[in-house]
């Protein structure tokens, strides 16, 4: 642990002379915090819960003789995440305080090994982010190569329907919360300091935890596997959700580790949005890319901890014995399900609205046209984040709930695809008359506005209830997911890797295998799911394994387009392991052109991003109006932010932050 | 691509090797890291609040199915002497702090140093209470939707107490370090030192998550033991 020299610094302010400082302790870098230390924390801290679970839970009649003790592999889970978030260094600081200290964070590290500890600079986290949101998705993608295996033929098998019913349970999960944090994680804490102008993040050991709490949610989540697996599907719902075995324990515990990061992370983005802006960097003036994230950071922060609690209640049903979902004790399965999509729809537009802001940045600079009515786009993100709190009963038209409830649901739901309509009709206007390049990134985008044209309309279509009754729980319902998640957002997100990876990498990724990439995953994308609206309306039921006979070729055809899709993705790690690593080709600072603050940095962005705090001069959309008028005063100075910032009496005078002990800056480190 | 040059890039041709910042520089991000810690402090309760509603959404929801009739059979209540003394504690607390805090801005330090860490004790004791109460249950945890409600109720506000006095805590010590250089410098309430602002801030959003920890014991005070 750093010492601490604030007391002396803050003594030299006010004139005393500073006592001497103390060495520090060194101990060899292995020792320090890092992943291989985390995981040796979360393999002793699951035996340790688990052997103390065993403890408690041997006294209990229910865990006696019953082969199943929910209250060790609760506790096991648990002290295992406590035990992999102190091997990477996340508790230090937050134990040093309780001392008073406020150690300083270590010199940053120029070596490639700071990507494998705990980082403050938001550029390693986002790209740690990355790797661990490509893990996700890509182990979720195997899972749904078993599920389109299994799904080749009706009736010869190739999984029994309990490892079928895990398998996809196991998948859904996995995804759902790989897609709540596969912008935010990545590009959210890596570009929005750039975009707004700023130095670093507001809370940047936050951020951190959420990084590695997110990590253990992978953990826990796999566990789930070995565990048993569970029944529920990524919904959890009850009563399945009780009577599971020990794989259930798991998906609640891991929603609930995943449900924190969130949290945390929504809650540095938005304290570092409202705060951090560089001066001229007025509300209107806010890449459009930012307010996307402004809104879902708003969604994580506050309909998370719903998620949170629903999985409390969970674990305590499962192992203190409450009822809570229990309808024969006092309890109702139906307060899972409200209090899941309480959480869960307002989490379908965290998947949903990051996507729109990267095909909002992205549009304009491969048109050069401004973003078409910009203000409607950043009030429709802010609309519908509001409104995504009073339409969650639409998954629960068949569930039995008040009849007379649903006609107010319906209405709800279709004013919300209002302003969903307006984000889209925006991007959709930039493309008016415009001449465009048919880069990787724009490819991308384009794909997007494609596939959530599909998506966002047959939910229009489920949201009415006639037709809901009908197609729920159908096929229908996951193509219409699918094509917003995976043809939306996911689309979007590879389209963004493409765009901002020369900045964040350095190195530009090969435009011909990227080409080859989209045009396999967009075929295939859509040769895939296209179907299963069809078998859906034929009235093939999800998470089924066996179907009607005729609806046989349709799966085919599906089923093999999957594996296609899937191998696209290979294409995309070749080219990332070619373009980065074997053949790197250096990326010029600005290769698409873009106003984007993001893109007025050197290549490689260092540590504390601008050398001046930047003076914003106009939004970053104004191509073919006003060409060669700069977006910002990078510096050296023409203008002061004299008028802006008045220093006052007694503010530290001009001096080094290097982040190295014994500067005296309180303010929240930059790397 | 191309290589065209955009407008601004000629201002980013060096890179300096370590970061100089002017003092209006530093002021502004002074200023942004006060606002940051202003913003935090009401994103929690935020954060908090709609941990908490949710378990108010399931205490009203389980209350009006009321399910086989067990929704809470012959009005069954936790020990409510212990209630009202959790109650008691984590408010006079509240209330204790609260006074401590404006006796500070009016340059009193001893008067929050003792207010504060007095809290820190009745916290613990209401903890402590909180906890004991599990002990002195008449009732099985799932033999109610009021049972269930109970017991989570216990522990989210045991972590909410936690929450609170680790943040309290943390604040306490940060004083006794920063102590002698604040008061050189005109006092906590006055001093211009960094340390000061941020430690002012960070009081702020401190004083206000206890009162929504007060805030929230009564609502619940209300539900379980009152009604
Ligand atoms: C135009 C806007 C949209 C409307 C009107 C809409 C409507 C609906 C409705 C009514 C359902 C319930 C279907 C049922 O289970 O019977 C549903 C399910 C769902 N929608 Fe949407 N939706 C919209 C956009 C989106 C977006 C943008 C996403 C995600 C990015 C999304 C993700 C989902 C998911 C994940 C489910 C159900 C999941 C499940 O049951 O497992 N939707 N949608
Ligand atoms: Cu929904």
């Amino acid at each position: 642990m750093a010492i601490d020299t604030r007391e002396s610094v803050s003594a030299e302010h006010s004139g005393h002379t500073a006592p001497p400082v103390r060495p520090t302790r060194r101990r060899p870098g292995w020792l320090g915090p890092h992943l291989g230390r985390a995981l040796v924390g979360a393999v002793g801290g699951y035996a340790f819960g688990h052997w103390i679970g065993n403890v408690i839970g041997s006294g209990y009649i229910n865990v006696q003789g019953s082969g199943q003790n929910d209250v060790a592999i609760v506790l096991g889970l648990s002290i295992g995440v406590v035990g992999w978030l102190a091997g990477a260094g996340m508790l230090d600081y937050p134990l040093a305080k309780i001392a008073g200290r406020e150690p300083l964070p270590p010199a940053p590290s120029k070596s490639w090994t700071r990507y494998l500890g705990p980082a403050l600079d938001h550029k390693v986290i986002g790209l740690q982010y990355t790797v661990v949101v490509l893990l996700f998705f890509f182990t979720g993608g195997l899972l749904a190569m078993a599920i389109r295996t299994e799904l080749l033929n009706p009736t010869s098998h190739v999984f029994g329907p309990g490892t079928y019913i895990s398998v996809v349970s196991e998948h859904g999960t996995i995804m759902m919360m790989m897609a709540s944090s596969i912008v935010i994680g990545p590009l959210g804490n890596w570009l929005v300091p750039l975009m707004i102008g700023s130095r670093r993040m507001a809370f940047p050991r936050v951020e951190s935890f959420s990084l590695w709490i997110f990590a253990a949610g992978y953990l826990v989540i796999l566990a789930a596997l070995p565990l048993g697996g569970f029944p529920t599907g990524w919904t959890g719902y009850a009563p399945l959700q009780t009577q599971a075995t020990g794989g259930m324990d798991a998906y609640l515990v891991g929603f609930a580790v995943i449900g924190i990061g969130m949290i945390c992370a929504g809650f540095n983005l938005l304290a570092t949005i409202i705060n951090y802006r560089a001066p001229g960097m007025t509300w209107s003036r806010v890449p459009i890319f930012v307010w996307s994230v402004l809104a879902t950071a708003a969604l994580l922060t506050l309909a998370t901890p719903t998620l949170v609690a629903a999985g409390l209640f969970g674990v305590l049903d499962r192992t203190a014995q409450t009822a809570f979902f229990v309808n024969e004790h006092g309890g109702s399965s139906y307060l899972w399900e409200n209090l899941f999509w309480f959480f869960g729809h307002p989490e379908v537009y965290i998947m949903a609205l990051p996507g729109f802001g990267i095909v909002a940045e992205i549009f304009p600079v491969f048109t050069r046209k401004p973003l078409f009515g910009y203000r409607i786009a950043a009030a429709g993100m802010i609309g519908v984040a509001l409104l995504s709190f009073f339409v969650w009963q639409h998954h629960i038209f068949q569930s039995g709930i008040n009849p007379d409830m649903r006609p107010l649901f319906m209405l709800t739901t279709e004013l919300i695809s209002i302003p969903t309509g307006f984000i889209f009709l925006n991007t959709m206007g930039t493309l008016w008359k415009a001449k465009i390049r048919y880069e990787v990134p724009m490819l991308f985008a384009l794909a997007m506005g494609f596939n959530f044209l599909i998506g966002g309309i047959s939910g229009v279509f489920l949201s009415d209830v006639p037709v809901n009754v009908t197609v729920h729980g159908s096929f229908f319902v996951l193509a219409h997911f699918h094509y917003t998640i995976m043809g939306g957002l996911v689309f979007a997100f590879f389209g963004g890797l493409y765009y901002w990876l020369p900045k964040m990498t350095g190195k530009m990724m090969d435009r011909r295998l990227g080409k080859w990439h989209f045009w396999a995953m967009f075929i295939f994308f859509n040769l895939t799911f296209l179907p299963l609206f069809l078998v859906g309306l034929l009235g093939q039921p999800r998470r089924v394994f066996e179907y009607a006979q005729n609806l046989q070729t349709l799966n085919d055809v599906s089923s093999v387009s999957a594996f296609f899709l899937g191998a696209s993705f290979l294409i995309f790690v070749f080219n990332f392991v070619k373009s980065i690593f074997l053949e790197p080709k250096p990326a010029p600072p600005n290769p698409w052109n873009s106003l984007g603050l993001e893109w007025q940095t050197p290549t490689p962005v260092p540590a504390y991003n601008f050398a001046r705090i930047p003076v914003v001069l106009a939004d970053p959309y104004h191509y073919g109006t006003s060409d060669g008028q700069a977006v910002a005063d990078l510096g050296p100075r023409t203008l002061s932010l004299a008028g802006v910032v008045a220093p006052a009496a007694g503010a530290l005078d001009a001096q080094a932050v290097t982040g190295e002990e014994g500067s005296a800056d309180p303010r929240p480190p930059i790397a | 691509m191309t290589t065209e040059p955009v407008a601004g890039s000629e201002f980013i041709a060096h890179e300096a090797p370590t970061l100089r910042e002017t003092s209006e520089e530093i002021e502004y991000e002074m200023r942004s890291a006060e606002g940051a810690m202003w913003t935090g402090g009401r994103l929690v309760i935020g954060i908090g609040a709609f941990f908490f509603g949710s378990l108010a959404f399931a205490y009203f929801y389980l209350r009006s199915s009321n399910n086989e009739d067990l929704w809470r059979p012959n009005h069954i209540t936790a020990p409510t002497g212990i209630g009202a003394a959790v109650f008691a504690f984590v408010v006079a607390s509240a209330l204790l702090y609260g006074y401590g805090t404006t006796r500070l801005r009016a340059g009193n330090t001893l008067d929050w140093e003792v207010t504060g860490w007095v809290t820190v004790l009745g916290g613990f004791t209401a903890l402590g209470l909180q906890v004991w109460e599990f002990t002195q249950l008449s009732f099985f945890p799932g033999s109610s939707g009021y049972a269930s409600c109970f017991i989570a109720w216990g522990v989210m506000n045991t972590a909410l107490i936690l929450g609170g006095l680790y943040w309290l805590e943390t604040l306490l010590a940060r004083w006794l370090r920063l102590r002698r250089a604040v008061l050189d410098d005109g006092g906590p309430a006055r001093s211009t030192m960094p340390v000061a602002r941020l430690f002012r801030a960070n009081l702020e959003g401190c004083w206000y998550f206890w009162g929504f920890i007060a805030f929230v014991n009564l609502v619940f005070w209300v539900l379980f033991y009152v009604i």
